[in-house]
């Protein structure tokens, strides 16, 4: 290690050469090179991290250079692991970087993980999130989060025991993972270039004091940051008994499936009045009550997304179940709903598109 | 009884932070009444805090309590 290097945080009161000694040693991986992993990657790699493995499958977008940090121009279509690695090694030859340029999934999310001391989940939907927290509760690891929507970020530490030897992780918090298009991601929602690199920054930091065993770690704790006031709402997670616990590799397998066989069907205006013509066919219209154009009432029931959950819980009588809305979206979140409810004993199906793509075929209605 | 809502995310747009007079006394109560004055909760996931601790079981709720509504978010 070259002290020199790391001189001006050696000195510092609490840390000295022990806590960089720590830094050298620890082996940290960064799920997700994007706009959380960028900046947490550098102040890692930077601080002296001893081995830092970078898991993204991704290449470097146009798009993503607002908030990644680590990429440029020369870099669009490049693989985000490799383009990332290159610069942080010029960063610090020092820290060991071991690339994982592959999706992680539920079948070789154990074998990447178990070679690391701490995990950062750094990446951009859920279904990624929970499976990695659930291989962290079952390897015991522990778990830095972050994540980000509009101008607000997330922090929190799972799986680490506080004086009370209590360990909370993600499914404390929401014990069940939210549906596609449940909750709306970067991509759909947007976000401000900076608000991903203060709150990776902000993981780093929270990194750095776990390995170094400094300060207050966030443990059993969710950080609340808005960018657009400066506020931080601080909350306790506890424990939750909503959900098991997983304990195996197939309680991880169960929890995690992948690409889940699709429980309805996207369909076009075509097949729409087709089944409309069936005795067992309900049409339902998920907008809300001042969305144009409105239909036929005869033939669309209108239950607003706002209400449906309402609905959902009353019993239909039809076998086939048509939804539809302005362009497609909010029916498959309905769609969902309703298959989580039926399973496969009703026909299930989603306007692909909306109203918006078929605006023609509602004139006949 | 006054309490503070304090709300994060998406669900800020509509509930955003404000003080409500209400008359439940415990959270389930409250859930019930804020889905039906806000509809769009209904179908959202979110987790309540009372006065900064996460609520995991129906808790009683006091005069000048603050309770903070967190969807989740998934954005990186």
């Amino acid at each position: 290690m070259n002290t020199e290097r790391y001189q001006r945080q050696i000195i510092l009161g609490g840390f000295g050469i022990e806590s960089q000694q720590r830094l050298t040693e620890a082996k940290v991986l960064v799920i997700g090179a994007g706009g959380l992993g960028c900046p947490a990657l550098q102040y890692l790699v930077a601080a002296g991290v001893g081995c830092i493995g970078i898991a993204d499958h991704d290449v470097v977008e146009l798009s993503n250079l607002q908030r990644q940090v680590l990429f440029g121009m020369d870099d669009i279509g490049l693989p985000k692991a490799e383009v990332a690695a290159k610069r942080l090694q010029q960063m610090n030859p020092e820290t060991e970087l071991i690339l994982h340029p592959i999706l992680v999934n539920r079948t070789n999310v154990i074998e990447i993980i178990s070679g690391y001391d701490l995990i950062f989940d750094g990446t951009d939907n859920f279904e990624s999130r929970y499976l990695i927290n659930d291989a962290c509760v079952l390897l015991k690891k522990p778990l830095v989060f972050a994540a980000v929507s509009g101008f607000e970020g997330q922090i929190a530490i799972f799986n680490v025991a506080n004086e009370f030897d209590i360990s909370t992780n993600y499914r404390d918090l929401f014990p069940v993972q939210p549906g596609a298009n449940e909750v709306p991601n970067c991509a759909e929602n947007g976000v401000l270039g900076v608000l991903p690199g203060i709150i990776g920054t902000m993981a780093a930091g929270e990194i750095i004091k776990l390995l170094t065993k400094i300060g207050k770690p966030l443990i059993n704790k969710l950080l609340h940051y808005n960018l657009l006031s400066q506020e931080q709402y601080e909350i306790n997670i506890s424990p939750s008994d909503e959900y098991q616990k997983v304990t195996t590799e197939a309680d991880l397998m169960n929890n995690n499936i992948e690409n889940p066989i699709q429980s309805y069907l996207e369909i076009d205006a075509e097949r729409m009045i087709e089944l409309s013509k069936k005795d067992s066919t309900l049409i339902i219209d998920v907008r809300e009550r001042h969305e144009f154009p409105r239909l036929n009432a005869n033939t669309f029931q209108q239950v607003p997304m706002s209400e449906f959950d309402r609905f959902a819980s009353s019993t239909i009588k039809a076998d086939h179940i048509v939804l539809l809305c302005q362009h497609g979206i909010r029916s498959v979140a309905a769609a969902e709903k309703l298959h989580q409810k039926y399973g496969d004993t009703k026909r299930i199906y989603s306007l692909k598109g909306g109203i918006a793509k078929w605006r023609n075929h509602f004139l006949t209605f | 009884m006054e309490i503070e809502i304090i709300s994060f995310g998406k669900i800020s747009e509509f509930i955003g932070n404000q003080k409500m007079t209400i008359d439940c006394g415990t959270t389930d109560e409250l859930k019930t009444h804020l889905e039906n004055i806000f509809p769009q909760l209904a179908g959202m996931k979110y987790k309540l805090a009372l006065n900064k601790n996460l609520v995991q079981q129906n808790s009683e709720i006091n005069n000048s309590d603050s309770i903070a509504i967190m969807p989740p978010f998934s954005g990186g």
